[in-house]
């Protein structure tokens, strides 16, 4: 492999792992939080890609992504809030079986509400920042680019809302010991919407930012839900910097998997090898707290 | 009246499986019976969607195996269902055998695959399981997707039936055949005693464990065995469709055998069966002409069974009877209390009763010799010494105290005796055994039974069937795939649930008696092991002054009686000095020391540790 090809690969890679964290690191967040399975969240990102593809495409791409992907993020936001008041408020403390029925439940509801209101076709929408870079002989989407420092912007978001406000001193307590937080004064209720709104906003992002770089379908849902439940096992369910590190191995392992023919139809297969090694030796992740 | 209440729910049962059986026997002419009338319908689409609901009826059933019946949640039960219809298939197109042979196969085959993945998963617990299966699922659908050559990739494979069985009745009732003879399989494992130990997993892993099951061995033998049947009825699915395709194994095909369960009620055997038969009915009608509404109607149903009616169709009733209930007496909060019993089971505590029964049989006493010996038993949790270097010995017959301050390392010792904990060294001797770091289970076959501290028994079991599973588990029984669980040690139970005043209450699920009452079934578990040393931690935890007198004198004459040997710990020194015959005092996680009541009373150093601060006036020292 030359040194170009191994940069391309490796540019690849990191543009998967990019909207691959912005996504689990929502799905990791609420399980730490709560300690909830959300079955739902590929269908947030989902919901958040039609919007995109629909505003932008309406508006005009360049301002209308943006108009999309502010749109797109409250409305997942709002529907999360709704979400989590009317169905995961009952299943706190339940089986981890009522509470994967439970938002698998809203996860079919949604995919329903998802071809009434967009078709089942797949749809594609400009990118917001055409062009192109050429290093060595090979040449760089900018929106690749772009994608990669997004991530960057908000894993530095996350950990600074997790570890340099009140709020993210409350996660961060509620993760350890709910009924003692709720004991100091604070409404660990209201905690939770807006852990969960947080959550569904980080799916919407994913699938906001995604939109112009794939085909959207209504599908993505579960293709993207199964990949950030590797991710969030690799790296630790609950943990944001297990988040970073899982989408990195997986989004490289995708990217460099395909370089070799032989391997390349199995690419996705190795993924689960690693996401199975990980689960038998480590079940709590590289970097994710034991359970109690 | 209860009894009439029970035969009638027992005609009703039968009642369901006949109407069944007629229903799928008279499928084919009515069909017939119908395009004869209206030229527009199709027997021939008809009896094909039949024969797809008895599909969905076995895999569902055999999905329900694990969930309604072990409480385990798979996301790789589809890959053997996909493992059977491509073994059909690939049997039959690839190496030109008759279909019927690669129908056999297909259990095999799954069983395989289900054995060695299962392995694997087993190496987590609880969710983290179900995420293994979910990447052992998504490893299989990747295998076969890709493998061009031999599966076929993203195609699948298609295949052409032979003539005899081409037609659309034949099969129809060839696969009727053969999901009875399945069915009727699963009917037999889920109420022989194997089922019991099942059932016991699925209600508290912790009691299971500690009544004598192997719980990992039968999580696994329940996981394959699901696999063997989600096989056939792959296999039976390639015969019918005539194609195995890739999109069978992926991780989201697991949510039909799933919502299929929860629509016909997980906690019954059929109630899966009868979900298949409402699903594909509503999949033909409403998704037919509204697919995308479909999903949303199957989400609403499921988030209503998930919310509002956790056992499925076959739980409505009991839902309305228990609105019906509250509307009557105009009391919302019926539901939550414990339904019946009032904390009374400990004042009917018969001894002559318990005396009486052949459930608690102990081996002819040999007083003075050891029972049990730890030798410089230590464990220690990161830098907390809990048990450090404790050694001590229980005589048979013995009833030996353990006392000592919160702190002191009771319930740790207690836990490294039964296998809870390991030990970081040191040794435990029972009955000529060393029995050392064993499992928990095997420790508990060896002979000793036990009373936790916090009450960990089968709430939704009733209080017969927890005394009966504790039974039949000690005694090796629960192996057994065939026999009818609830019909053995019934008398023995019963006697036993009389002996702790819980005789009235024997049919009641055990989660709805008072806290009192529970501590009665607590203790009555770790006596209908037949153990010959039970352990009872803070047996009393609790009761009123009152019941611990009435616990505390039947466990005292059991003992004598029976020849039990008694190890237990407790806070109440008027319990411990009326009842023990040795006292062992821990302090700080070592032995400070041992002797008689009377040589403990009288120890100053005892007096100093622990009965100094507490209560020296009740020692009137």
């Amino acid at each position: 492999m030359t040194p170009g090809q191994l940069l391309l690969f490796t540019v690849g890679g990191l543009a998967n792992a990019a909207y691959l964290f912005i996504v689990a690191a929502g799905l990791s967040l609420v399980f730490g939080a709560l300690r909830v399975i959300n079955m739902a969240h590929g269908s947030l990102y989902m919901i958040a890609a039609f919007v995109t593809v629909v505003i932008a495409n309406q508006v005009g791409a360049g301002l209308g992504f943006w108009a999309g992907l502010l749109v797109a993020v409250a409305a997942t936001g709002a529907i999360g809030g709704i979400i989590e008041v009317l169905v995961l408020r009952r299943v706190y403390g339940r089986e981890h079986l009522i509470q994967l029925l439970g938002t698998y439940a809203v996860s079919l509801v949604i995919a329903g509400g998802v071809r009434i209101a967009f078709g089942a076709n797949y749809r594609t929408v400009a990118s917001p920042i055409p062009g192109h870079i050429d290093v060595g002989g090979y040449s760089y989407a900018s929106y690749s680019l772009f994608m990669i420092a997004a991530a960057i912007v908000i894993a530095v978001g996350v950990w600074a809302m997790l570890y340099r406000t009140n709020l993210g001193r409350n996660i961060r307590a509620a993760v350890a010991d709910p009924d003692l937080l709720n004991a100091t004064g604070v409404n660990v209720t209201r905690l939770y919407t807006t852990v969960f709104v947080i959550g569904a906003g980080l799916a919407g992002l994913g699938g906001a930012i995604v939109a112009p770089s794939q085909a959207i379908g209504s599908s993505i849902d579960t293709d993207v839900l199964v990949l950030a439940f590797a991710i969030s096992v690799i790296g630790g369910l609950g943990s944001i910097v297990g988040s970073g590190v899982g989408a990195l191995i997986v989004g490289m392992v995708v990217s460099f998997g395909l370089v070799i023919p032989a391997t390349s139809p199995f690419a996705l297969a190795f993924v689960f090898i690693i996401m199975t090694a990980v689960l038998i030796v480590r079940p709590r992740g590289l970097f994710g707290l034991p359970e109690n | 009246m209860r009894l009439v209440r029970r035969f009638r729910g027992h005609r009703l049962r039968w009642g369901v499986v006949v109407a069944l059986l007629l229903f799928v026997a008279l499928i084919p002419p009515l069909a017939g019976l119908n395009e004869s009338l209206n030229p527009d319908a199709s027997s021939r689409f008809q009896i094909f969607l039949g024969t797809s609901a008895l599909v969905l009826a076995l895999w569902a059933v055999s999905y329900n195996l694990m969930l309604g019946y072990t409480g385990m949640v798979s996301f790789a039960h589809a890959a053997y269902y996909g493992v059977g219809a491509y073994t059909v298939a690939l049997i039959f197109k690839r190496y030109h055998l008759p279909i019927l042979v690669g129908l056999a196969a297909a259990p095999f085959a799954a069983a395989a695959v289900g054995l060695i993945t299962g392995l694997v998963a087993q190496r987590a617990v609880r969710l983290y399981f179900s995420l293994l299966t979910l990447a052992i699922s998504q490893l299989l659908f990747s295998i076969v997707f890709s493998w061009y050559d031999f599966t076929g990739g993203d195609n699948g494979i298609s295949i052409t039936l032979p003539d005899q069985l081409n037609d659309y009745t034949t099969l129809y009732y060839f696969t009727a055949a053969v999901v009875g003879v399945c069915l009727l399989l699963m009917f037999i494992l889920v109420r022989s005693p194997f089922g019991a130990a099942l059932l016991s997993i699925r209600e508290n892993r912790q009691r299971a464990a500690s009544i004598g099951i192997n719980v990992k061995a039968y999580e696994l033998a329940v996981y394959t065995i699901a696999a063997v049947f989600a096989g056939v009825a792959g296999g039976l699915f390639v015969m019918y469709q005539q194609q195995a395709y890739p999109e069978m194994l992926y991780w989201t095909a697991n949510a039909q055998p799933v919502v299929v369960s929860l629509l016909g009620g997980t906690t019954t055997f059929l109630g899966p069966a009868i979900g298949a038969f409402i699903y594909v009915v509503l999949d033909n009608s409403i998704a037919k002409q509204f697919p995308y509404q479909f999903d949303i109607i199957l989400g609403a149903i499921v988030l209503g069974v998930v919310l509002a009616v956790p056992g499925g169709i076959s739980d409505v009733p009991s839902v309305f009877l228990r609105l019906r209930e509250r509307f009557r007496r105009g009391d919302v909060d019926a539901e939550a209390q414990p339904a019946e019993s009032t904390g009374e089971a400990i004042r009917m505590f018969d001894v002559s009763k318990a005396l009486a029964t052949g459930a608690i049989q102990a081996e002819e006493v040999r007083s003075g010799q050891t029972l049990l010996r730890i030798e410089h038993l230590s464990r220690s949790f990161g830098g907390l010494r809990a048990v450090e270097d404790v050694s001590l010995e229980v005589k048979q017959g013995d009833r030996h105290a353990i006392i000592g301050p919160n702190g002191a390392g009771k319930s740790t010792l207690f836990n490294l005796i039964t296998g809870q904990l390991k030990p970081n060294t040191g040794k435990v001797i029972f009955d000529g055994r060393d029995i050392t770091g064993k499992a928990p289970h095997v420790i508990a076959r060896t002979g000793i039974g036990r009373a936790f501290q916090i009450t960990t028994i089968f709430p939704k079991l009733t209080v017969r069937k927890n005394l009966q599973y504790a039974m039949l588990a000690h005694r090796g029984y629960t192996v057994r795939p065939f026999g009818i669980a609830d019909r053995m040690f019934s008398a023995e139970a019963q006697d036993l649930a009389e002996a702790v005043g819980l005789g009235a209450w024997a049919d009641l699920p055990a989660g709805q008696l008072s806290h009192g009452d529970q501590r009665a079934i607590e203790i009555a578990i770790s006596l209908a092991l037949g153990s010959k040393l039970v352990l009872l931690d803070e047996p009393t935890a609790g009761m009123s002054a009152y019941e611990t007198d009435k616990a505390m004198e039947l466990v005292r004459q059991l003992a004598t009686e029976r020849h039990l040997t008694l190890l237990f710990c407790e806070h109440d020194m008027a319990v411990v000095f009326s009842t023990a015959r040795t006292v062992t005092v821990m302090h700080q996680g070592r032995v400070l020391t041992a002797g008689t009541p009377e040589q403990i009373r009288r120890n100053p150093d005892v007096q100093k540790v622990y009965l100094g601060e507490l209560e020296q006036e009740e020692l009137g020292a």
